[in-house]
């Protein structure tokens, strides 16, 4: 039974579908998932949904992405201008990269996999409970608690760089392969793919290092590497309490030590095209990097102008310490700083 | 300014797939070398006077990079500045070999012999 002090936490979400079934479903699933903690609302249309939001304050406004009249898109911004505080998700049933984009720029803070199973389901409520709870002051603690091996692997990603990065420490030691900014293989003690991606992410500890990419024994994933970093932040949560004693053991014949300075990541931040924060981590001071990505914006507009090199894609900073990378989009600025740490071994 | 670019710059600096190379000095003179017709002298003058403002409206005591790369789907320009004035860029196209060499010759230009 939900006491008072339950109802003052109720979290109110609101999903915005033409699809009566779906939307049943969406009342089920999270309903069961959230444990009473969410209060869910319905709406077949924008209108419908305007409505209840006319009469009711919502935490979060989870869109479809796909509605006829007014597309979820078009939406997206209605909702940006009228409610700039609310929370947006959009879910699709078919991801491409120019939707998550458009959607993105259009004021959503995810753009999510409409789930087709019941680990996906859990997937997706760990992401909206994180986003519902976050505030901006604070960061994304709850959905990418620890920096570190993750922030690596979005930077290399963001970066669309190919590399491998290797990682260890007493009871596991993998590989996770990247190609073009896209995650194609990962290999830890006796799994592969997914599986091992999500276990290297889950180490509670150990080191890692970036070495040049080599082509990979086989390539065992595919899908955004946003939707597979969030998947293993939310598996980490899971198996933290649990001992890494049950690390699988790991050939060390099938992979090199390390001998090269390892990198560590001292500064992330990503933000909205709008320079509105999502994911912050030891970020000093936020507006001012917020104001230096999108100087960098304008300053490589001017700079594309006369090089006439085609559309900018990021900046790349070296330091004496370290290296940053520095994306200035429509649909988001990002980042990424690392400094390179000596070598213990 | 020579009438013809420095032999660091026609030798070292032009790797396959280099489109451009040159710096400006201290004393606002440019010395700049095209290796293809897509990134002609004039053009790398501009892009090279372009950085100067750029940098200054960026880059200060808290955030001073060792060198910068600025990537753009058809090429990258690495921009590299030492103390004493002299500022490098480097043009190279995406997915060359190019790309490797651009921070040994970084450090290379950090410590070479300019004669100014």
């Amino acid at each position: 039974m939900a006491s008072a002090n339950d109802h003052q936490t109720l979290r109110q979400v609101l999903f915005v579908d033409d699809e009566p079934d779906f939307l049943r479903l969406m009342q089920e699933r999270f309903g069961s998932l959230s444990n009473g903690r969410w209060e869910i609302h319905s709406a077949g249309s924008a209108d419908a949904a305007l409505e209840v939001l006319k009469q009711r304050k919502m935490d979060l406004v989870v869109v479809d992405s796909n509605m006829p009249v007014l597309d979820g898109i078009q939406f997206l911004g209605l909702l940006s201008k009228r409610f700039p505080d609310l929370k947006k998700v959009s879910l699709t049933a078919f991801a491409t990269e120019e939707k998550r984009s458009a959607c993105l720029a259009a004021g959503a803070e995810l753009f999510i996999e409409k789930p087709r199973s019941e680990a996906g389901y859990q997937s997706v409520y760990a992401m909206l409970d994180d986003l519902i709870n976050w505030a901006p002051q604070q960061g994304f603690q709850g959905m990418l608690r620890r920096v570190g091996l993750q922030d690596v692997l979005q930077m290399e990603c963001l970066g669309r760089n190919s590399s491998v990065l290797e990682v260890y420490n007493e009871h596991v030691l993998g590989r996770i392969y990247i190609e073009d900014g896209n995650i194609i293989h990962a290999a830890g003690g006796e799994l592969t793919g997914v599986q091992a991606l999500q276990r290297l992410l889950a180490l509670p500890g150990g080191s890692f290092e970036l070495v040049p990419f080599e082509p990979p024994p086989q390539r065992t994933i595919t899908g955004p590497w946003e939707f597979l970093i969030m998947e293993a932040a939310r598996l980490r949560d899971e198996v933290a309490s649990q001992t890494p004693r049950d690390e699988p053991q790991v050939d060390p014949q099938t992979l090199a030590a390390p001998t090269a300075a390892s990198v560590r990541v001292v500064e992330t931040l990503v933000c909205t095209g709008l320079g509105k924060p999502l994911y912050e981590a030891d970020c000093a001071d936020v507006p001012a990097r917020v104001l230096l990505l999108k100087n960098i914006g304008r300053q490589a507009q001017q700079l594309g102008q006369v090089a006439a090199l085609g559309n900018f894609d990021r900046l790349e900073l070296q330091f004496h310490n370290g290296r940053a990378i520095a994306q200035a989009r429509p649909d988001r600025l990002v980042f990424v700083a690392v400094a390179t740490v000596a070598p213990t071994l | 300014m020579s009438a013809s670019p420095h032999p660091w710059l026609t030798t070292r600096a032009a790797p396959p797939g280099m489109l451009a190379c040159g710096w400006r000095a201290p004393d606002g003179t440019f010395d700049c070398h095209s290796l293809e017709e897509m990134c002609p002298v004039e053009k790398l003058k501009k892009i090279l006077t372009q950085f100067d403002a750029v940098r200054g409206a960026l880059f200060s005591d808290q955030l001073a990079p060792r060198w910068s790369t600025w990537c753009f789907e058809h090429g990258q320009i690495r921009f590299v500045a030492r103390a004493d004035g002299w500022l490098l860029a480097l043009v190279a196209r995406p997915e060359s070999d190019a790309l490797a060499k651009l921070d040994p010759l970084s450090w290379e230009f950090l410590t070479l012999p300019t004669g100014g």
